[in-house]
């Protein structure tokens, strides 16, 4: 067996808490870094070869869809959700708006594959890079082995995604105290308004607590979307969703499981003004949040700090411009 | 100021994990000889399954079977006296109409007539929760659902006119490892059938489908109450040759 060289680092601040993610089974190396990048750029992914993952996680916006409330491209039930941000991915404990994926490295079977017609496709995926010159040579740099698999092919995907980390904004220098973190009066006052009214689901630093809340969206009927309860069948989790990131908010628009939300005027508007009481609304939302028009820009303004241009524009992480 | 944590990478806990699992695999070996091989027989009452041969249920429906693949994994050799002399890596996907996958050697083991062979259909919790897996277990096998984590620990599918779906199928995908619906289910036989380092499980799909009435109950898709009654079921259609 070949051990690996690790070449990697996953770096984080100190000052937050481990990764979630369980790293053993992959190289750390750049090899894996590489390859996975190019998979995620790569439409063979797709049954028809038209689809990557970057169609819908695009770098420039946090790794999300812009254009569409509802993602584009594949049947079963990834048309019915909003796309979601890809970043600090090793410190989340489930994936998706209802957390039914419940590991990292299986997460990118379900854009892959649709629900009736599984057996298939991923299989189909690892036989198109298992008659890829260019596939089985990067397979061979990372294992040893040109020969392709599902888990193989999953590793690779993991190891880039895993690596996509914001942690760069003018918050983070803030709380830092490094150069270019300077908070402004508004800023220092729309932090603490978020402290009050917003940190107890969206959580410093990664600014969510990996739980399910319902936050008191309307039920759009059209959709009918009751979120965790699909995967516990349990109705006290009706309607929640996962508190997602709110870092890079400015640019992940628009917003909520099903892209409700174009600005985040609108989000400030729900918060504020049209909660829906119902059976399993979050605690913390049961009095209603107040805030002045100048408190709401403060507040605004203070979620343009989440926005790490670093991250949004490293090189490293884009479309892999190469002619392999 | 600092604030980046390097993280030395796993090199280390690679070399341990399987110095480990060297010395434990190379341990057991050395008072133990014996090849047991077991071979896996599916049958509808005793006729042997086929793709397009039709099959008629005790509740009269008529039927096809066009996929038939399952999980039968943690093979344990439990000796009299309780010392359970587990096999590792022991889960293997069994394919009906796939011959390579109907017979399993259990390698090294060392067994007397009087012990028993517990194994379980399905995948256990650890391996439904640790990411993505490798040979039988790899997620492009197509037994691993991909919108709600977890293995389909028996998948069959299939046809009958009892059933008003699209294309009359029927397709009961059954899996899930959290509680209340857990549908691993162990088996446990006897060694005394052994011959000749031979054993052979006999699986008779038909009893599947004698609580079942196809017309009202056609798709199981999702882990839940189905699912779990569904696995409760299981244990039933296998037996050994005595
Ligand atoms: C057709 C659009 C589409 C494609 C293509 C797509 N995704 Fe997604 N992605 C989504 C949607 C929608 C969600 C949320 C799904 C849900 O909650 O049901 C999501 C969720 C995710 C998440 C979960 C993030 C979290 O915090 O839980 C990750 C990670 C992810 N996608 C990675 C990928 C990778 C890797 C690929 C390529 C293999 C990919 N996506 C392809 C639309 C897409
Ligand atoms: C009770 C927990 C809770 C509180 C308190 C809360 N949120 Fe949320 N937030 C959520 C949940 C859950 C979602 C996802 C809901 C959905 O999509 O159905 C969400 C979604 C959002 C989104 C959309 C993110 C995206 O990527 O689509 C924004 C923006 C947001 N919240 C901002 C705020 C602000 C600002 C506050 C304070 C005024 C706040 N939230 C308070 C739980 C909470």
């Amino acid at each position: 067996m070949a051990i690996k060289h690790k070449d990697l680092f996953f770096d984080y601040p100190e000052y937050w808490p481990k990764p979630n993610y369980d790293f053993s089974k992959l190289s750390m190396s750049e090899n894996e870094f590489q390859l996975g990048r190019q998979l995620f750029y790569d439409p063979i992914l797709s049954r028809d070869n038209t689809i990557s993952c970057a169609s819908c996680h695009l770098q420039a916006t946090g790794f999300t869809h812009v254009d569409h409330d509802l993602s584009h491209g594949i049947d079963g039930r990834i048309g019915t959700r909003n796309s979601m941000t890809i970043m600090n991915l090793a410190w989340n404990t489930s994936f998706m708006w209802d957390g039914g994926v419940n590991h990292l490295e299986l997460q990118a079977l379900a854009p892959i594959s649709s629900e009736n017609e599984m057996d298939e496709t991923l299989a189909n995926v690892v036989d198109k890079l298992n008659e890829s010159k260019k596939y089985k040579s990067l397979f061979f740099q990372v294992h040893q082995d040109s020969l392709v698999t599902g888990q193989k092919t999953f590793l690779a995907l993991t190891q880039f995604v895993v690596m996509l980390n914001s942690y760069n904004s003018k918050y983070d220098k803030y709380i830092r105290k490094e150069a270019g973190g300077d908070f402004t009066e508004q800023e220092k006052n729309g932090l603490s308004i978020f402290r009050e009214n917003c940190a107890s689901c969206h959580k410093e630093p990664l600014f969510t607590i990996n739980e399910f809340k319902n936050n008191g969206l309307k039920v759009d009927t059209t959709l009918n979307d009751y979120g965790r309860m699909l995967i516990t069948q349990n109705s006290k989790d009706s309607l929640k969703f996962k508190v997602p990131t709110l870092r890079n908010i400015q640019f992940t628009a628009p917003y909520m499981h099903d892209g409700r939300f174009e600005t985040l005027q609108e989000v400030l508007d729900h918060y504020t003004a049209d909660v829906q009481e119902s059976k399993t609304l979050a605690t913390e939302l049961k009095k209603t949040i107040q805030l002045s028009h100048i408190e709401k820009v403060d507040l605004l303004v203070f979620l343009r700090t989440l926005t790490d241009k670093e991250f949004l524009f490293d090189k490293r992480f884009s479309f892999p411009n190469n002619n392999l | 100021m600092s604030y980046i944590n390097k993280q030395p990478k796993f090199k280390l806990d690679y070399i341990v994990m399987f110095l480990l699992f060297f010395t434990i695999f190379s341990g057991a070996s050395q008072n133990s000889n014996k090849d047991l091989s077991i071979n896996i027989v599916t049958s509808f009452d005793g006729e042997s399954i086929e793709k397009d041969k039709w099959y008629v249920t005790k509740n009269n429906d008529s039927i096809q079977i066009t996929k038939l693949r399952f999980y039968l994994t943690n093979f344990v050799i439990q000796t009299e006296d309780k010392k359970n002399d587990s096999i590792f890596n022991s889960n293997y996907l069994i394919d009906a109409f796939n011959k390579e996958t109907l017979k399993i050697i259990l390698s090294n083991t060392n067994y007397n007539k009087e012990d028993k062979l517990l194994l379980s259909i399905g995948v256990n919790e650890h391996l439904n929760t640790s990411g993505a897996n490798s040979g039988d277990l790899d997620p492009s096998k197509g037994m691993f659902w991909s919108w709600q984590s977890g293995y389909i620990n028996f998948k069959m599918e299939g046809k009958s006119p009892s059933c008003k779906t699209r294309k009359n199928k029927f397709q009961f995908h059954i899996g899930g490892y959290q509680k209340p619906f857990e549908s691993i289910r162990v088996l446990t036989f006897k060694l005394s059938a052994i011959k000749n380092n031979e054993l052979t499980i006999n699986i008779n799909i038909a009893h599947f489908f004698d609580a079942l009435q196809l017309s009202s109950q056609n798709q199981i898709m999702i882990p839940g109450k189905e699912a779990n009654d569904a696995a409760d079921r299981l244990p039933q259609l296998f037996s050994i040759d005595e």
